[in-house]
């Protein structure tokens, strides 16, 4: 009875280190096992930064247009890889109403920022990122990580790390896509 | 029966406690530092180890762009004990999926910095925690994680110093040796 009863116990310790250990690597960065989390439909966060110009960026006033969010850094080497396609594809989409908003995680000075965004000649929107905004992306673990939100403010997919211009571009094709149905119905409401 | 299943039950615990243990939020992990011994006023080599988790990269301590964040140790001694000679291993030349043509300076695998440790004259027979942490920047095929520190330390033993001895005259003082 006793042998028993140690037996459940030993079981029932090793499942509860499973669901522990299970946890652990739940939160573990590493990108094959990230999970990309399912946000399509959700509507995407708001914010307000200071882009590196002085100007206020607030994604809520860009209702109406395509949204691609991308969180990089300067030290991050596969984020300079997708920096040239981005500026291409701002230059490309961005009469269709396309708006890209690069999220510099750098902890370091906004100069830095401001002179690597001068030596790839960015097109687009860089404004300096924070835990704030991190954290109501669901926490940036790695970069890039890439964020595309249609016309009506509702996220299209959360892209971490590098892929291929074409993935990216068919991304940017759907959020184009989307109908500003939600954001006109918004302002037909608000007037 | 009962044997196996506890059996079974404690290999699982094994693997599941080493799978936190390796999890446990860095990339980077040190090996436990061997005690290193030394005797005042001499360098004495000491090499720590380290090992970066499976299909991750750290640059190098000489990244090939300016932008990128090289690995670095820093060390904080006890009074009276100098760290010196600080060497980190070459990196390996590696291109990656993300940038074919571009190759980057980094560590992956196992890697050891060594230095020299040195302790002044007047340093206590003792031993002393030397500590510090590892910053450096890991990245996988697709993406990069930002900097991070690995707190580390390491245990250096000092000797009590010679005693000098005075010759004396044998002649003068038969007493046995010591």
């Amino acid at each position: 009875m006793k042998r028993n009863l140690l037996v459940i116990l030993v079981v029932v310790v090793a499942i509860a280190i499973m669901i522990f250990a299970a946890r652990k690597l739940k939160n573990y960065p590493h990108y094959s096992k990230l999970p990309t989390a399912n946000v399509k439909g959700k509507p995407a966060p708001d914010f307000t930064l200071t882009s590196l110009d002085g100007k206020t960026v607030q994604l809520s006033a860009l209702k109406g247009k395509a949204v691609v969010l991308n969180f990089w850094a300067t030290w991050c080497a596969p984020c300079k890889i997708e920096v040239p396609w981005l500026v291409d594809l701002q230059k490309q989409y961005g009469p269709e109403g396309l708006e890209i908003i690069g999220i510099a995680m750098d902890e370091g000075s906004k100069e830095e920022v401001a002179e690597f965004t001068k030596e790839m000649n960015i097109n687009y929107t860089v404004a300096i990122g924070d835990e704030k905004i991190a954290e109501a992306y669901g926490n940036i673990l790695g970069l890039p990580t890439t964020f595309y939100i249609g016309r009506d403010g509702n996220m299209i997919s959360k892209v971490p790390g590098l892929v291929s211009h074409k993935e990216i571009e068919d991304n940017i094709k759907q959020a184009l896509n989307q109908p500003a149905t939600a954001a006109k119905t918004q302002a037909l409401e608000s007037n | 029966m009962r044997m196996r299943i506890v059996a079974i039950t404690a290999l699982v615990l094994l693997w599941c406690a080493a799978a936190v243990a390796q999890q446990k939020g860095t990339v980077v992990s040190m090996a436990p530092a061997p005690v290193v011994y030394v005797s005042a006023s001499r360098s004495t080599p000491f090499e720590l180890n380290f090992r970066i988790a499976r299909k991750f990269h750290i640059n190098s301590n000489k990244p090939n762009s300016e932008l990128l964040i090289p690995t670095a140790l820093k060390l904080s001694t006890p009074t009276d004990i100098m760290i010196s000679s600080i060497s980190y291993p070459d990196g390996e030349q590696l291109a990656f999926d993300f940038a074919p043509s571009e190759k980057l300076s980094v560590y992956s695998g196992d890697f050891s910095i060594t230095g020299k440790v040195r302790p002044l004259r007047s340093v206590r027979a003792g031993t002393y925690r030397v500590h510090g942490q590892l910053k450096y920047q890991a990245c996988d095929d697709r993406a990069c994680f930002p900097p991070a520190t690995l707190p580390i330390f390491f245990d250096v033993k000092v000797g009590k110093p010679p005693v000098t001895r005075t010759r004396r005259n044998p002649g003068q003082s038969p007493s046995s040796p010591r």
